[in-house]
């Protein structure tokens, strides 16, 4: 059979091991938000940079065979995705010293990561990888891109969530752990600004590559279309507050709706189509 | 050797009978000088706060009992009228250091985990050792008892969360803004609901706090103790509710001071940003309907009660951890405890050998050289440490199921045919 993972037994392993390793941080995050359970408070970190350290060691060996470059197949993305999910959160808890939306965070890249271990078994064969400076900065800014709007989503539903708690005079678990309005509120400004930055650099990467391979930038490939609409609705969200006076409440409704339609969007695209370029390439 | 608590509290007594057992400063150190004085105790302690009023006696006489305390308390007080020793509890040795570690670790208070007690207790043992009642067993019982509390402190949440309406009130406005000195709040109301309020949001950094009274230099005397200076008019106040995010009302009024059109048109003002309206009133201050207006928090004594009644109950699910180390304390301190029974026979088994290596000694004195001497001194001072490690070791182990402090000191006393011991503290 040929497989990129059952053929090569160290990187079946270490698929293995960091699906395992996610799941674990994860329960351990999970342990320490709901149970407040102090041995999973005291490994909950080291395990959070053993899954980082060996992602990037799996995703080192896993490139490897097409030259260090990563393949631009959804599984690979993914991956990716759960690997800038979970650095991201990383520099999150080192930098604000708040480890409260951990679970939540961690619980969603092991959702991308687990997904792009069982799909990249299933493969038959490595995916095609891009090959341009151009189009490493379209993947990647894109990566990055989806891993802000993730991150944009989470923390407005966990803002809803509070705002919901506090109003019904809920004063349970998620009132006392969860970082206070302000905070989220900062932590989805945030997130939405990088993703805005970051879905800017892929639109513009990608037409760039297109033009310098000689192709033709067709305005109503539903890629493009959809890809500009996120974009747009972004970078409206951003001057949508100050210019229209919305509040958090209402930004929050429409991210959690961007992120669940992208990542929607994403897992049809998985199944319909193995590869986002695949009519181009 | 024995350790004596009798006493009333809240779980025990009314608060009539509190207070007319209660003893002033001066009256504690009146208390415990006669029962030093009197001959009645070798050492006492009492420890007498608004809810409850404790002595810590290690008795000088066998008549000097729990029962025989309680009476003397309440003649001390002339209260035989109104107290009777049914309102007092009482413990003895393990139980009473159990006492005053539950007592220190605030999980006997009225208010679980209320931060006071462990101060009250220091006081008490302050008092006692200036009037030179507390000697090595009461000296040693406070300071494992402050070593329990500060464990308990470390150790577990008891102490965590708010359990008073007003630091409720800053503990809810906490979750919302994360910074309350960048904020700012209008207090409503000078009194003292108001005042605590405000005193605890200053302790939380907020320094932008404006009063508002209907009595100006009530307002502007709490302004001043609070180091703010800013005061509103209450005629003029209503005009500027815009301007700020956090409003805590606790006004004695029938009517609304803050109705839902006022708030309305305040949230207009200010772009629907976040606000909070603390309502420490009662009857409330501000219009119910307030709370369904866009980006308002609006919360009353009862919603702030929920956040208590939650804390209160996250502390009672740590009482197990509070329990285990109270325990592990309660260990330590019965061995120490032991080892005071076992230091006399120590003494003793020291003394003898000594006396033994100094008598043979001396008839070599003038047999041998001063250097040969002082060698052999050497050697018998070497075999008599090893000679009496292991009984004295076996002295000081803890005490286990199969046998008994007193038959290992009678065994040891016997084997090495020590005196009996003077029966003194």
């Amino acid at each position: 059979m040929n497989n990129i993972i059952l053929d090569n037994t160290p990187l079946f392993i270490l698929t293995q091991v960091v699906s395992m390793l996610y799941i674990v941080t994860t329960i351990l995050y999970g342990a320490h938000f709901f149970k407040d359970s102090q041995s999973a408070k005291k490994y909950k970190q080291p395990a959070l940079v053993l899954t980082v350290l060996t992602h990037l060691v799996y995703l080192g060996l896993l490139t490897s065979i097409a030259g260090y470059r990563i393949g631009y197949s959804t599984f690979n993305i993914m991956t990716m995705v759960a690997l800038t999910l979970t650095t991201t959160y990383f520099f999150i808890e080192f930098t604000t010293k708040s480890d409260k939306t951990g679970f939540f965070v961690i619980a969603f890249a092991t959702g991308a990561e687990l997904i792009s271990s069982i799909m990249t078994a299933q493969t038959s064969s490595t995916s095609p990888s891009f090959t341009g400076i151009g189009m490493g900065v379209h993947l990647i800014a894109a990566i990055f891109g989806f891993s802000a709007i993730a991150i944009a989503g989470l923390y407005s539903f966990l803002y809803l969530l509070l705002f919901r708690q506090i109003q019904r005079n809920r004063f349970e678990l998620l009132f006392q752990r969860l970082p206070n309005l302000e905070v989220l509120e900062r932590l989805i400004m945030h997130a939405v600004a990088f993703g805005f930055i970051f879905l800017s650099v892929t639109l513009f990467a990608g037409m760039v590559e297109q033009n310098a391979t000689g192709g033709v930038v067709n305005i109503s490939d539903p890629k493009l279309v959809t890809l500009g609409l996120i974009w747009l609705i972004y970078g409206t969200s951003i001057f949508i507050r100050p210019l229209l006076g919305w509040d958090i409440k209402h930004m929050a409704y429409l991210l959690i709706f961007l992120f669940v339609f992208i990542t929607l969007l994403i897992t049809l695209m998985a199944v319909f189509s193995p590869t986002f370029h695949s009519i181009s390439l | 050797m024995n350790i004596i608590s009798v006493g009333v509290n809240h779980k025990t007594a009314p608060i009539e009978i509190r207070e007319r057992i209660s003893l002033s400063e001066v009256q504690n150190k009146e208390f415990i000088t006669g029962l030093i004085s009197g001959g009645l105790a070798h050492e006492a302690m009492v420890l007498s706060t608004c809810n409850r009023t404790e002595l810590y006696v290690v008795p000088a006489m066998h008549e000097v009992t729990g029962e025989y305390l309680k009476d003397y308390i309440i003649s001390f007080r002339d209260a035989r009228k109104d107290v009777r020793p049914e309102h007092f509890f009482s413990r003895f040795y393990c139980g009473t250091a159990r006492h005053l570690f539950e007592v220190s670790s605030a999980i006997d208070s009225l208010i679980l985990g209320e931060g006071q007690i462990l101060g009250q207790v220091k006081e008490a043992y302050r008092i006692a050792a200036e009037v030179q009642a507390a000697g090595i067993l009461i000296t040693r019982l406070c300071h494992t008892a402050f070593s329990v509390a500060k464990k308990v402190k470390t150790r577990t949440k008891i102490m965590e969360g708010a359990v008073s309406v007003s630091y409720a009130a800053v503990e809810l406005a906490q979750k919302i803004f994360s910074n309350l000195s960048m904020k700012k709040i209008l207090l409503v109301g000078a009194g003292e609901t108001g005042e605590l309020a405000a005193k605890h949001m200053f302790a939380k950094n907020a320094r932008n706090i404006v009063i508002t009274n209907r009595t100006q230099s009530k307002a502007e005397a709490l302004a001043e103790e609070l180091g703010t200076n800013r005061v509103l008019p209450f005629e003029s106040y209503k005009e500027h509710l815009h301007e700020f995010d956090i409003i805590i009302t606790a006004v004695s009024t029938k009517d609304y001071i803050i109705t839902e059109a006022e708030m309305h048109g305040a949230m207009q003002k200010r772009r629907l940003k976040p606000v909070i309206i603390l309502d420490l009133g009662l009857p409330r201050n501000a219009d119910p309907e307030i709370g369904k207006l866009q980006n308002m928090f609006l919360k009353d004594i009862d919603a702030l009660k929920h956040i208590i009644d939650k804390n209160l109950e996250r502390r009672s699910l740590e009482l197990p951890k509070v329990h285990s180390i109270i325990d592990e304390e309660l260990v330590a301190f019965g061995q120490w405890i032991n080892t005071l029974k076992v230091r006399p026979t120590i003494v003793d088994l020291q003394s003898k050998f000594i006396e033994i290596k100094e008598k043979e000694l001396e008839r070599y004195r003038y047999k041998v050289s001063e250097e040969e001497l002082r060698r052999m001194e050497h050697l018998t001072d070497r075999i008599m440490k090893k000679i009496l490690h292991h009984p004295i070791k076996m002295l000081k182990a803890p005490i286990s199921t199969s046998d008994n402090m007193p038959s290992r000191v009678d065994l040891v006393r016997n084997v090495f045919d020590l005196e009996e011991p003077n029966q003194s503290h």
